[in-house]
């Protein structure tokens, strides 16, 4: 058989060229490879892709999710979250919110992330393994469980905060960070922030573990100082990995739920202080929302609205990464 | 081993300096650990002690906090149940999203780019946005309080990025193993559970842990979907269990570091395999 010969003649030569050979085989066992791809990619159309398109049609439609879909109102869904003087207040505070999660996740998560990692790139390979995993723990805790510790700490009565800062003698810090309108957004914002430093630390860390040395070597010869190989060097090589990481937060700031709802329930309290769309979305979708009943196609428009933010958005990010990318 | 040639480059660093780098970041270790080590402490004082010394050492170590949790908590159930759907979700990740990948990478045919697309599109999908129709489809499909309709949503949305990572990953992979399988009249099939899915052990150690942590940590869909005390998960269970005993403290705290345990010990025991696999390479994006 010249296959078999093939094999034998060259058994670690270059790779034949594939289409060539398989062009000899039946069609059947040409194509048969697709039977692999079924599985996943149904359970993947079923479940994301068909939901995602199903919003679309949900969302012009004023339907609270009993019997079948209707009472069609068009646009109406979009104008009453966009504009209109009951809902739209909800929905823009609700967004705003989203980006002050994305500034403080922004600020703390990314830029002390790349910080760390840089600093890890600086010690011996073992200590920084240590380091790295406990930078990452916060990270794999349940935020349902950052939530109830963050609520046991901030207690503003007998709370662990609260009675150390008393202790202390500094009545004056011991502040209702949960309980008050100015306070609450701040206080999620940074714990939201803390728990995902060690992804963004990981990433850096790959990208800066993979930085040309010779080029690193040579700056440092030439005298450059810890910090402006950092900032003339290291910083210009990792920046699409910035804003890789930007966008992912953008994304996962637009995901916002699990700490808010914990902290301050379906309602995002002290008045509403805390709501972010993800809140919205689960009053207006399930209930929650006082006299209103829950309004399934408002939900799904609003669903939409979201979607479109994120991916403008992330689409922007990733014109920038491939702007700022570096060949090395 | 990846990272071997930076840091040993630069261990020749003065002294002084190498003294300041570490203290930097044994301060952010404290105050990244603090709060979870002092949960762990806590979790083994009464209330009062709370109250009067939140920090530190308990003066001697309740035990009873924990057998009190645990049996009037319903926690063994709740566990049992993140198990299920961690597990399964996993399971069905790894081997979907692998052979997905499989074919991603290794095969030309029309619509495969716009495939991978798809699958890459989802990353970028906060997948809450969704929760409409899928609550709708679960409906239909009498899933509801199932852990069904959990696995199958963490499932899906587990794929997005785990064939992303894995499609990167066999590109690392050179042809010539399965060339030569295929050339002895090897099937696709065979082809990627005898010669594919041993090479791709690392990355699937990423994937599953990755997986794993997060249909554990997941709250949304286990709350919109489970509704039944006996069918929920431990984010859920926890918050039904805070419920009727939110200002308990001494046992909420046991049963806060009981429901966390899981994760943290994945996380320390692999952290090599985990760390190694998503440097290497793969999230080089």
């Amino acid at each position: 058989m010249t296959d078999q010969t093939l094999a034998n003649v060259a058994p670690d030569g270059p790779a034949p060229f594939v289409p060539t050979r398989r062009r000899r085989r039946f069609r059947w066992r040409r194509w048969s490879f697709l039977l692999l791809l079924i599985p996943g990619l149904a359970i993947y159309l079923a479940f994301i892709v068909y939901p995602f398109g199903t919003s679309f049609a949900y969302s012009f439609y004023n339907w609270n999710g009993v019997g079948p879909l209707s009472n069609f109102v068009g646009l109406g869904n979009f104008r009453y979250i966009l504009n209109s003087p009951d809902f739209s207040v909800f929905f823009y505070r609700a967004i705003l919110h989203n980006l002050y999660f994305f500034g403080i996740s922004l600020v703390l998560t990314t830029m002390v992330g790349m910080f760390v990692a840089y600093l890890l790139t600086n010690i011996p390979e073992r200590p920084a393994r240590v380091f790295q995993v406990m930078y990452f723990v916060p990270y794999v805790i349940p935020p349902v469980v950052i939530g109830f510790l963050t609520s046991v700490f901030l207690e503003p009565n007998f709370g662990v905060v609260s009675t150390v800062l008393q202790n202390l003698g500094l009545t004056s810090w011991d502040l209702p960070w949960l309980g008050s309108e100015s306070l609450a957004l701040p206080t999620i914002a940074l714990i939201s922030a803390w728990a995902s430093i060690g992804f963004s630390m990981l990433i850096f860390l790959a990208a800066m573990v993979g930085l040309p040395a010779d080029l690193l070597e040579a700056a440092r010869i030439d005298g450059a100082s810890r910090v402006n190989l950092f900032t003339h060097i290291v910083f210009p090589l990792v920046r699409p990995t910035f804003i890789t990481l930007m966008t992912l937060t953008f994304i996962s700031s637009f995901g916002t739920f699990d700490l808010v709802y914990v902290l301050e329930g379906t309602q995002a309290g002290p008045n509403y202080a805390t709501d972010v769309t993800g809140t919205l979305f689960y009053r207006t979708a399930f209930g929650g929302f006082g006299a209103t009943a829950q309004n399934l196609g408002l939900a799904a428009a609003l669903a939409v609205v979201g979607f479109f933010i994120v991916i403008v958005v992330s689409a922007v990010f990733v014109w920038l990464q491939k702007h700022y990318s570096v060949q090395y | 081993m990846v990272q071997q040639p930076i840091h040993g480059r630069r261990r020749r660093v003065s002294g002084r300096a190498q003294a300041v780098v570490y203290v930097l970041l044994a301060l952010g270790a404290l105050i990244m650990l603090f709060p979870l080590i002092d949960m762990v402490l806590m979790s083994f004082k009464s209330m009062s002690e709370m109250g009067t010394s939140p920090v530190g050492l308990p003066q001697s170590w309740l035990f009873s906090n924990y057998s009190t949790a645990w049996s009037q908590g319903n926690l063994g159930q709740y566990l049992v149940n993140s198990a299920i759907v961690s597990a399964c979700s996993v399971v069905f990740v790894l081997l979907l999203s692998s052979l997905t990948a499989y074919v991603l990478a290794r095969f030309e045919f029309p619509g495969n780019a716009f495939i991978y697309l798809l699958f890459l599109a989802g990353l970028a999908l906060p997948i809450q946005l969704i929760a409409v129709p899928l609550f709708i489809i679960m409906k239909n499909l009498s899933l509801l309080n199932t852990l069904i309709s959990v696995i199958l949503v963490y499932t899906a949305s587990g794929m997005s990025f785990s064939v992303f990572l894995l499609v990167n990953f066999f590109r690392t992979i050179p042809v010539d193993l399965e060339e030569a399988a295929s050339i002895e009249g090897a099937n696709s099939l065979s082809i990627y559970w005898l010669i594919m899915l041993p090479l791709l052990r690392p990355a699937l150690t990423t994937v599953g842990l990755f997986n794993f942590v997060s249909s554990w940590n997941a709250l949304f869909f286990p709350l919109i979907f489970l509704n039944d005390n006996s069918r929920m998960t431990v984010t859920v269970g926890v918050l039904s269990f805070v419920g009727q005993y939110s200002t308990q403290w001494n046992l909420l705290l046991p049963a806060l570091v009981i429901i966390t345990l899981p994760t943290v010990l994945v996380c320390i025991v692999a952290s090599r395999q985990f760390i190694r696999g998503l440097t290497a390479g793969a999230l080089r994006m």
